[in-house]
């Protein structure tokens, strides 16, 4: 690793040499004030780079304004982190951003709940964690659960789309991580003051450990319909040191939750911690009877065929989707209607009988769920989070990150899993979550993953099938080739089913590249379905 | 339209990507399986928007009135995983979109497939269609 910070043809080498004599030379063109001890004790991989894996999040106001600031209601005072100070805007745009300064919330993409775009993403005052692999730098927000994927494979910028998020590609200059972000649209800002940009921008952020909790953040911002010259952002970004888990904040679905706008299942949501119990009586879960689990190559021809990591894990890396069977329409076996709702050969493999063991009263909320009115009750209709395990067969692809310390699940259409492997505790009971808490483990070559926690507002599928805040998920991820992991999942929730079940189907890596798919930002979808609710209830009221 | 009749259409017009188009809220909900329906008209407006995108085609009536549809389609992802270009569907082209009809009587159609004047036909569909991978491997 020494031999190739010597070769890269930057500052850095300047101080890879320095190191060496042990006399620290400053960096002028990095800028950063980094002690010769803080250079030596840096985390790295085992390739070598600066380790920028953990959770971080800025000590700052730059989400309210970029530029220096005086305190406005439920607002704090704060520092410019432009470098210079000044925004150089074109005369058209300076008068358009004071309009949008002046407008404020009624113009402000984000208090829609609208992704915000690269970099504003990086310093709203959200934790988020960083993984980090040699072709792949993901990171996961605790804001929307939206997520970052950092290409660094030398890989280019897709042609002829743009993205909420921007394209992001990487590559290291010396012991910075270099990072050019194109395709944006122009619908987002930099911050509430109404900094904006079009979509000609072109971010090239850096990034540098310069102590093991401190990453030094630089944005430079190029946008020729916009501004008259490049100009630069610099901050830092501090570890949480305090937190071993990002949360979420589900940014639509709290707006929605506290206009009204999306109600409470009192069957199936999570009562809160001194609330009462759900109306529906958990029954005693009989135990599922065993039976071998299903895992169908030999070990001798997994060890020929599976890909494995560094330290012999199977590699489950790389782009999947799972052949559910049409489990997003009916988990157990279904015809479907030929014009809108795909049939399915059904995916339940216990019971044996293919069906889902519901309780009497889940059964009738499941045929209620079925009428066109409660189309608008399906928490992904508003574009909410999809649950578990519905996200791991909803029909979008899915990226599988994975290092020695996690295993890292992100979906298509902005949302994530992350599953720790080092044998930590669920979150407190009290803690609830749209993805659930998972913790994971290697049972041999299978990756078991457990999940609790769950807020119990998911629906299983489109055609709402139940699951409630007592799921409780074991997953079985097993590669039998170097292309298929099997999966299984079984699912105790004793507020809905007599008896635990198990699903199970292929997950088939894929060609490409995970594409962001937005949804709350451009769905258009969920006003029909409101208004066929609201005919609904006028009729019932006549 | 059978299913495999649309599986069909796909494979003559588009080379099918390995992922179908993501679903996220309920056809049956919103759209009348019970009516299918084909309509030609000029392409006004197209919104590469996930998680479907929009077609708007001006219809003329039978009694001369023009009225503007609105077609539902698979996200822009799935459109382009199924090799579609922005450059496939500009303004002014004159199409013929298949689909059913929404149930609440407005001129909206969750679209199924599309033909262009030159003879191609793209597949356009929400869900249901062109599932990647092997078959079960029921355990």
């Amino acid at each position: 690793m020494r031999m190739h910070r010597l070769a890269s043809a930057t500052a850095w080498t300047t101080l890879a040499a320095a190191l060496a004599t042990a006399s620290f030379a400053s960096t002028p063109a990095a800028g950063q004030a980094q002690t010769p001890r803080a250079q030596a004790t840096l985390p790295r991989t085992a390739d070598g780079k600066p380790n920028l894996a953990g959770i971080w999040q800025v000590r700052n106001t730059a989400a309210a304004d970029l530029q220096d600031h005086v305190a406005r209601f439920n607002m704090p005072a704060g520092r410019a982190v432009v470098v210079g100070s000044d925004i150089p805007y074109q005369p058209w745009a300076a008068t358009k951003k004071s309009e949008n300064f002046q407008a404020g919330q009624a113009r402000d993409p984000l208090a829609q709940c609208y992704m915000p775009g690269v970099p504003r993403i990086m310093y709203l005052d959200f934790p988020f964690q960083i993984f980090q692999t040699p072709q792949t730098i993901a990171m996961t927000f605790e804001w929307s659960n939206v997520h970052r994927v950092i290409h660094t494979d030398g890989t280019p910028h897709p042609d002829g789309l743009d993205f909420w998020m921007g394209d992001s590609r990487g590559r290291w200059d010396g012991d910075t991580l270099v990072v050019e972000v194109t395709n944006h649209n122009d619908k987002t800002w930099f911050d509430m003051a109404g900094n904006f940009h079009s979509d000609a921008l072109k971010v090239i952020e850096r990034y540098t450990l310069v102590d093991r909790d401190t990453i030094k953040y630089e944005a430079a911002i190029e946008d020729s319909k916009v501004f008259t010259k490049p100009w630069t952002i610099s901050m830092p970004l501090s570890r949480r040191t305090d937190m071993s888990r990002v949360l979420e904040y589900a940014c639509q679905a709290e707006a929605e939750e506290a206009s009204g706008a999306f109600t409470r299942e009192p069957a199936t949501w999570y009562p809160g911690a001194s609330g009462a119990a759900s109306p529906m009586a958990a029954v005693p879960i009989a135990a599922a009877p065993s039976r071998p689990s299903a895992s169908p190559a030999t070990p001798a021809a997994r060890a020929t065929v599976v890909r494995r990591t560094r330290d012999g894990k199977p590699d489950l890396q790389g782009l999947y989707m799972s052949d559910a069977g049409g489990a997003n329409w009916g988990l157990e076996r279904h015809t479907g209607n030929p014009a809108l709702t795909p049939p399915g050969r059904g995916v339940i493999t216990d019971p044996p009988d293919g069906k889902l063991p519901v309780q009497p009263w889940a059964r009738a909320e499941h045929e209620s769920r079925l009428r066109p009115e409660r189309g608008y009750d399906d928490p992904t209709a508003h574009c909410f989070v999809a649950g578990v395990p519905r996200s791991m067969y909803v029909p979008s692809p899915f990226q599988i990150v994975q290092t020695s310390g996690y295993v890292l699940f992100l979906f298509e259409r902005m949302s994530w899993r992350i599953v720790p492997l080092d044998g930590r505790a669920h979150l407190p009971d009290r803690m609830r979550l749209w993805q659930g808490d998972s913790v994971g483990r290697w049972e041999g070559d299978t990756l078991v993953v457990e999940t609790t926690n769950f807020n119990g507002k998911s629906w299983l599928n489109e055609v709402g099938e139940i699951i409630s805040y007592t799921e409780r998920v074991v997953e079985r991820f097993t590669a039998v080739d170097a292309d298929t992991i099997n999966y299984e999942a079984t699912i105790t929730d004793p507020v809905v089913y007599a008896r635990p079940w198990t699903i199970a189907f292929p997950m088939q890596r894929q060609k490409g590249e995970l594409i962001e798919a937005a949804c709350h930002e451009d769905d258009q979808d969920l006003a029909h379905l409101k208004a066929v609710r609201d005919a609904a209830l006028a009729g019932s009221k006549k | 339209m059978s299913l495999n009749t649309r599986i069909l259409l796909v494979g003559l017009g588009v080379l099918l990507s390995a992922a179908p188009a993501a679903a996220h809220h309920s056809f049956a909900a919103e759209y009348d399986g019970n009516k299918p329906v084909a309509l030609t008209g000029t392409l006004t407006k197209m919104l590469w928007s996930n998680p479907h995108a929009w077609v708007y085609i001006d219809v003329k009536g039978a009694d001369g009135k023009v009225v503007t549809w609105a077609f539902e389609t698979g996200g822009a992802n799935a459109l382009y995983r199924r090799g579609w270009k922005k450059p496939d569907l500009p303004v002014g082209v004159v199409v013929t979109i298949e689909g059913f009809l929404a149930k609440d009587g407005s001129p909206t159609v969750n679209a199924t497939n599309i033909k262009l004047p030159d003879g191609r036909q793209l597949f356009a569909g929400s869900s249901g269609t062109g599932s990647p991978g092997k078959p079960a491997s029921q355990p």
